[in-house]
């Protein structure tokens, strides 16, 4: 995006940090590919290369993808949210509340979900917004409060379950040769898509997150945006809820334990700065990618079977990853500017030398 | 007085709190149960005042649980393999520095964002503890609980290495050019430079020193029971950064004091015990600690209300 008009299109577009992301991606798919796949007894073709853990993957990444893409414009404008994992959590329980013991209809019980989301993603914009605190910390004690509130209403131990197969539906059955959550999941990340790259609003988050008063300056109200992110954060995560309780048939006061992290790390992944200003949506879609399949496919390696340690193998890449993919984009800017200011003394020196 | 308000505040919260308790619940002032409440504290405060002290340096560690768990659980195996107490003490606080330089050289070294570096490293030790350990608790040889002494004996000392961390930092904070320093480079690091301190360094060395705290605080906490689990310190990032945070550190830097993340972690210490005495489901407590953070958050805020960027 920033890249200057006098580069030539393919140098800015083989450069980019979503193509090298690509590259990345494609080879570590391969590698599963290739490591993770087996014949088992019977002959049957099991582990990586099947099509049905590819809809698995698909299937499971759908909640992390909806936080990470609630994150991207969030991240955009300089800001972070902790507390997505934690309301996914609340708005699980809520729903699992309403749809089952107070017995309201699902599309009743779903929409006021919703409604809770967009409220609490409404509370983090007004402490922001409002009282001008920072979003770390504000989002940090949401994170404490929003998990407390659902094992406050679970009392720590009820689990709902006996959803309607209409509503479970959603998380568990394929709708036009795809898992159903996934064209939920396009969907938002199509709208998402459109509010970041093609709308005033999206060039709005930038400038906010590259310079806040120098935003307010150009007239435009920063807080409005800025509250937009964060309510649009709120009601992403209810819907992610909604499809976490489809899938897993349950609602429970822990769901979404730790999703921020790896939402968080996909954004990173996919080239959004952290200080704001810089990043696709595409870059994020990328990084979803890129875990989900390590994640899945760490499951298939016959090492890591043998070891029982899936989980703990991803989550160490995983952080591991972050760090690595933050490190090197500071190291290779420090690189680039050195390389320039080189190249510039020595031009000089050469003209006055001539 | 002016100058203290939010420290006071604290403490007004906290004095209430106690009031309340001698009032609706007596039982709560029984030595013995206050006496073990303090000690099973102690550990979080050494914590806190490194937490403390980064915060004042405007960054974040959230990776303190983790380093806690490693450190308890390599103590705990060097215990049982028979190196005794004044050998498990500096090799656990090593450990700790260590891991407090690895955020330090990520953070001051290539200026990369503390909260996404401590995220990563926060679940990266994590899961490395899980994937070495599989889970596995870490029995103690006897002579390691209460550091070898009776329980009340080693409370006390439990309880005045606490204080003497909490006096020696606050003391050094106030006095030493090296404590100032902290204030100078959270307040604006560009101004630190100029006026000839290294912000880097600076900031560095409060990670380092978190680390080691943390190292100290494993220690002091493993003592206190005959195994180690290796899921103790979840969850205790949280638990500092709010105690700092309620005890008036401003998370944007440059401001705050220990004798208030005293006040601070004395207060949400109380509230678990409190919620049993007064009748309260335990469900309620992360609730309630959240809310306390954010009525701190929001009490700052209208302080300083014109003064933050947006």
């Amino acid at each position: 995006m920033s890249t200057p008009a006098s580069k030539p299109l393919w140098k800015s577009i083989l450069f980019r940090h979503e193509t090298l992301l690509l590259l990345v991606l494609v080879l570590e798919w391969w590698f599963f590919y290739v490591y993770g796949t087996t014949t088992n007894r019977r002959g049957m073709v099991v582990g990586f290369g099947t099509l049905d853990r590819q809809f698995d993957i698909l299937r499971h990444s759908c909640e992390i993808g909806l936080l990470a893409l609630a994150l991207t414009p969030i991240i955009l404008t300089a800001g972070i949210d902790l507390s997505v994992g934690s309301l996914l959590g609340l708005c699980a329980v809520v729903f699992g509340y309403l749809a089952h013991d107070s017995g309201f209809p699902v599309p009743v019980a779903a929409a006021l979900t919703l409604l809770l989301g967009a409220a609490a993603g409404g509370v983090n914009a007004g402490l922001i917004t409002t009282l001008r605190l920072p979003p770390l910390i504000v989002t940090l004690g949401t994170y404490s409060l929003f998990r407390g509130l659902a094992e406050a209403l679970t009392r720590g131990s009820v689990t709902y379950t006996d959803f309607s197969a209409g509503f479970l539906f959603l998380g568990q059955e394929r709708w036009a040769g795809l898992p159903v959550q996934a064209w939920v999941f396009f969907g938002v990340a199509a709208g998402i898509w459109l509010l970041v790259h093609r709308s005033m609003a999206g060039r709005s988050f930038r400038v906010v997150g590259f310079a806040p008063e120098g935003a307010r300056f150009a007239g435009l109200s920063v807080g409005r945006h800025v509250a937009l992110v964060y309510v649009l954060a709120g009601l992403v995560a209810a819907i992610a809820a909604l499809i976490y309780t489809a899938r897993l048939g349950q609602a429970k006061a822990d769901a979404g334990t730790g999703y921020e992290l790896f939402a968080i790390t996909a954004v990173v992944l996919g080239g959004t700065s952290i200080f704001g200003g810089r990043g696709s949506v595409t870059g994020t879609l990328l990084g979803v990618a890129a875990i989900a399949v390590l994640k899945n496919g760490l499951a298939t390696l016959p090492v890591v079977i043998r070891m029982n340690a899936a989980e703990e193998m991803a989550g160490l890449l995983t952080g591991v990853l972050l760090i690595l993919a933050l490190a090197g984009s500071k190291l290779s800017g420090l690189l680039l500017s050195a390389w320039k200011r080189l190249m510039v003394s020595a031009r000089q020196t050469a003209s006055s030398c001539a | 007085m002016k100058r203290y308000f939010r420290e006071l505040s604290v403490l007004g919260v906290l004095g209430l709190l106690l009031a309340l308790l001698a009032w609706r619940a007596p039982d709560f002032y029984q030595p013995q149960p206050l006496l073990s409440l303090l000690t099973r504290e102690a550990p979080s405060l050494v914590v806190a005042c490194g937490m403390a002290l980064v915060i004042m340096t405007r960054q974040i560690d959230i990776s303190v649980g983790s380093q806690f768990s490693v450190c308890s659980v390599v103590a705990g195996v060097l215990a049982a393999k028979g190196v005794p107490l004044y050998g498990v003490l500096p090799l656990a606080v090593a450990l700790g520095s260590v891991l407090g330089a690895m955020n330090g050289v990520l953070v001051a070294g290539l200026g990369l964002p503390s909260i996404v570096v401590t995220l990563a490293t926060m679940v990266a030790l994590r899961q490395a503890l899980n994937l070495v350990r599989q889970g596995e608790f870490v029995n103690l040889p006897d002579g390691l609980q209460w550091l070898g002494q009776n329980q009340s004996v080693g409370q006390m000392i439990l309880l005045g290495f606490a204080l003497l961390v909490l006096v020696c930092l606050a003391w050094a904070l106030r006095n030493l050019a090296a404590g100032r320093h902290v204030y100078a480079v959270g307040s604006d690091a560009e101004s630190a430079r100029l006026a000839g301190i290294r912000p880097q360094r600076v900031t560095f060395r409060a990670f380092l020193l978190l680390g080691a705290l943390t190292g100290l605080a494993a220690v002091m906490n493993i003592v206190q029971s005959p195994q180690v689990q290796p899921l103790s310190g979840m969850g205790l990032e949280l638990k500092v950064i709010a105690a700092a945070v309620v005890g008036g550190v401003a998370i944007s830097g440059g401001r705050g004091t220990l004798w208030g993340v005293l006040a601070g972690l004395l207060l949400l210490a109380c509230v678990s015990p409190a919620m049993i005495h007064l009748r309260i489901e335990a469900y309620w407590e992360k609730a309630i600690q959240g809310g306390i953070i954010l009525l701190a958050v929001v009490a700052e805020g209208f302080r300083n209300r014109r003064s933050t960027l947006f």
